[in-house]
């Protein structure tokens, strides 16, 4: 039982992680009528996997060695631009923001982009969601015996755990002040992001499409990425105890390239930082 | 709404049209074959040789006829699910010599050595 309500929290953490966030930025930005979208991305996703997870019980050959691998690194990439895409969003209407300003962003721009926010739920959902159907219809086959329903209880005890903790990063992210809340997700989207990134970088290289993959550096002495902290950190922020040196080059890049757009107060141009002080350019806009 | 069904389909449209891409890539591929089975919560054999500085090609069975497995190395980035019942190709890159450990990762007891020598 333990082991699949592991198997089960991990798989399901990252998808539970964005989903939060996600639900609690369109609360923070005043359009929390808009959590269909991400709800319909979300449902969407699980469609996906349980049609993928079929797809791969179903088909053999070369469809099913190298689909998934390639549907696989399909999300991942386009999860990074969408995170990407959505940092920059938020970088720049930061300084829209503020003060009593800060839930009247311009409604007109924000829902014309708010679609978007339910891509990324699906990427977040769909990303693990075959390879969890898999497993859980693995459990489900087991059900003549004790040890089946145990595990199957400890999958659903994992499914619970996974969705207990986006609803703390919902609960956590919705009250913080709007300003906090920005600044707290766009650095973990950055993270997170530059995690991904480098991890499509390392399947790339894995499959042999990029070349090198011997580990630059270890440091799983310290902390390994199999378990506890680690593989939590793994999920979160790509943390590798053995990354290879396109690995590390990918992640510095993006973290370069993709801090410069999502935080452009940081780098002289953009927004002004001057507190709460509305100016009356701004407030006459809404 | 429908532009989030419409790109949902868009992307999946876009997923399919690389599979033969993929598939031709595998195609001109002539690695050698390196044969693994799984079954009762075990593989088999327990330890595999293979030719370090080559890459090669894991062909996986799975003869459990429930359970699905998820072949696994950290290390190499390597994540694959066997279905129950399938058999799936995996390609590994060149090695250095040493000895990698691959895990089912929906039930770690069960682990096999590679050695490249």
């Amino acid at each position: 039982m333990g082991a699949t309500f592991v198997v089960v929290l991990r798989e399901g953490f990252e998808a539970a992680l964005l989903l939060g966030i996600v639900y609690a930025y369109l609360a923070q930005i005043g359009h929390a009528e808009s959590r269909r979208y991400v709800t319909l991305g979300g449902a969407l996703a699980v469609v996906a996997s349980v049609v993928m997870g079929i797809a791969v019980s179903a088909l053999s050959g070369p469809l099913a060695d190298i689909g998934p691998d390639v549907i696989a690194l399909v999300v991942i990439f386009g999860a990074v631009a969408l995170l990407t895409w959505h940092g920059w969003w938020m970088g720049r209407h930061a300084r829209e923001m503020r003060g009593d300003l800060q839930r009247r962003i311009d409604a007109a721009h924000a829902s014309q982009q708010l679609w978007m926010v339910g891509l990324i739920a699906f990427t977040g959902v769909f990303r693990e969601g075959a390879e969890t159907v898999l497993f859980l219809w693995g459990l489900m086959t087991q059900l003549e015996s004790v040890s089946g329903w145990t595990a199957l209880a400890g999958g659903a005890a994992g499914l619970v755990g996974a969705a207990v903790l986006g609803w703390l990063v919902f609960q956590g992210g919705r009250r913080l002040s709007v300003q906090k809340f920005f600044a707290a997700t766009s650095l973990l989207i950055l993270f997170l992001a530059a995690g991904l990134f480098s991890a499509g970088v390392g399947r790339l290289q894995s499959h042999g499409l990029l070349p090198g993959g011997e580990p630059l550096w270890d440091t799983s002495w310290l902390l390994d990425d199999h378990g506890g902290v680690g593989s939590f950190l793994a999920g979160l922020i790509g943390y590798r105890a053995r990354p290879s040196a396109l690995e590390v080059i990918a992640y510095i890049v993006y973290l370069a390239g993709a801090g410069a757009l999502f935080f452009p107060s940081f780098f002289g141009r953009g927004a002004p930082r001057n507190g709460n002080v509305v100016e009356p350019a701004e407030a006459s806009r809404v | 709404m429908r532009r989030l069904v419409t790109s949902s389909l868009l992307l999946i449209v876009a997923v399919t049209a690389l599979v033969p891409l993929a598939h031709r890539v595998e195609a001109q591929d002539k690695a050698t074959e390196v044969t693994l089975t799984a079954a009762n919560q075990a593989f088999s054999p327990a330890e595999l040789r293979v030719k370090a500085g080559q890459p090669f090609v894991l062909v996986v069975t799975n003869n459990d006829p429930k359970k699905a497995i998820e072949v696994e190395n950290k290390d190499l980035r390597i994540e694959k699910v066997v279905p129950a019942g399938k058999t799936v190709k995996i390609r590994v890159r060149a090695l250095k010599p040493g000895t990698y450990v691959f895990v089912d990762d929906f039930n770690q007891a069960a682990q096999v050595k590679i050695v490249a020598e």
